[in-house]
């Protein structure tokens, strides 16, 4: 338990997509690693590719697949991610750069939880900012939700421009 | 002469053929009478009645009796005549007199009827009249009252999706403009913001 803790997802794993692909690589590995112990010395075997997601995770995670536990270790992890991470829906007015969602990432894992996997969303309506879902609520943090939160003050100018131009029409 | 005047004429022309008849069986009723006892005396003067009356008397006195009667006849005729187109003239008279008055009476009627008629169709008119006013003034009222109640609504559908209409503009406007990267801090902020909120939401789970 303790072992499991120790491993973390680097900030490029953002979603449960990329969960899902480090789980089948190292499904992979640990396949190839266990055929080329049952066969016979002397026969060619293709090594499976990896990300570099994959190797982000192994290399943050001090990981040497070679060895079984380190495999089942992170396996276990992984398992444990797809069924109980947090997972956040985070809603963008246009599709976000890498850097952008590295940057954003960084932060979650740091602030909100280490393990936390977000599900990029494309909302063009919403002007600039962000809606956040998370399990059971909906954080409207987009430029067209400030607009509605200061309408009052968008009103009062429209009033105060509308006194200023009957002063200027009376006027002239 | 009216028909009063007319009766007087028949009955004296009645009168003088019942007269001239008396006197005929008067004459016929003297010869009975000379059968009385003087019966010379009643013949003699039988006789000379005969005598002086003979028949060229009587004949004359016939004709002159005859021609009497047709001056008489005649005469009378001549006033029937006259009484009857004075009848007729006056029974024309009458009549018309009567028609007029009947007709003057019929179209006073008439004319009262179109008038009552026309006084009706004008107080309809009038009446429609002021209905199509009443109701006019009804519709413009509801009219001025629908503008009121649609600018109302105009207004405060305005006011309630002003924020979508003013990022609708900015969209339009600067929207290419907007980097997501430059929104970074702003969204970390927000988030930051919320953060005691997202973290007690996602580890009280579903």
């Amino acid at each position: 338990m303790e072992h499991k803790q120790t491993l973390q997802l680097p900030v490029s794993v953002v979603g449960i997509t990329d969960v899902n692909r480090l789980d089948r690589e190292l499904v992979a590995i640990d396949e190839f690693l266990r055929q080329g112990a049952i066969r016979e010395p002397g026969t060619t075997m293709k090594l499976p590719k990896t990300s570099k997601l994959f190797d982000e995770i192994v290399s943050m995670n001090d990981l040497n697949l070679i060895q079984e536990d380190d495999r089942n270790r992170l396996r276990d992890f992984l398992r444990d991610t797809q069924d109980s991470a947090p997972r956040l829906h985070i809603s963008f007015s246009t599709d976000p750069s890498p850097l952008f969602l590295q940057r954003l990432m960084n932060y979650l894992r740091e602030k909100i939880n280490p393990r936390v996997l977000v599900q990029v969303g494309l909302q063009p309506n919403i002007g600039a900012g962000c809606v956040v879902r998370s399990t059971n609520k909906v954080f409207d943090l987009s430029l067209r939700e400030d607009f509605r939160k200061k309408r009052r003050v968008l009103m009062q100018y429209i009033q105060k421009l509308e006194v200023h131009d009957s002063k200027q029409e009376v006027k002239a | 002469m009216d028909i009063f005047g007319l009766a007087a004429v028949l009955i004296g022309i009645v009168a003088a053929t019942m007269a001239f008849i008396w006197l005929a069986l008067r004459v016929s009723g003297g010869a009975h009478a000379s059968r009385n006892p003087n019966a010379s005396h009643l013949d003699q003067a039988e006789k000379d009645v005969e005598h002086i009356f003979n028949d060229e008397f009587r004949e004359e006195l016939r004709n002159r009796g005859r021609l009497h009667f047709e001056k008489i006849i005649g005469e009378n005729a001549m006033f029937l005549q006259q009484d009857l187109r004075l009848t007729t003239s006056q029974l024309n008279e009458f009549m018309k007199t009567e028609i007029t008055k009947k007709l003057q009476g019929e179209f006073s009627k008439y004319e009262e009827s179109i008038t009552d008629a026309k006084q009706m169709a004008i107080e309809s008119i009038t009446k429609t009249q002021e209905a199509i006013e009443e109701q006019r003034q009804m519709m413009g009222q509801q009219l001025l009252q629908e503008i009121e109640n649609e600018k109302s609504r105009m207004v405060k559908r305005f006011e309630e999706n002003l924020g979508d209409i003013v990022n609708h503009y900015v969209l339009a406007a600067i929207g290419n403009q907007i980097d997501l990267n430059d929104q970074l801090d702003y969204i970390i902020a927000d988030i930051e913001a919320n953060k005691e909120v997202i973290i007690q939401d996602l580890s009280d789970g579903a």
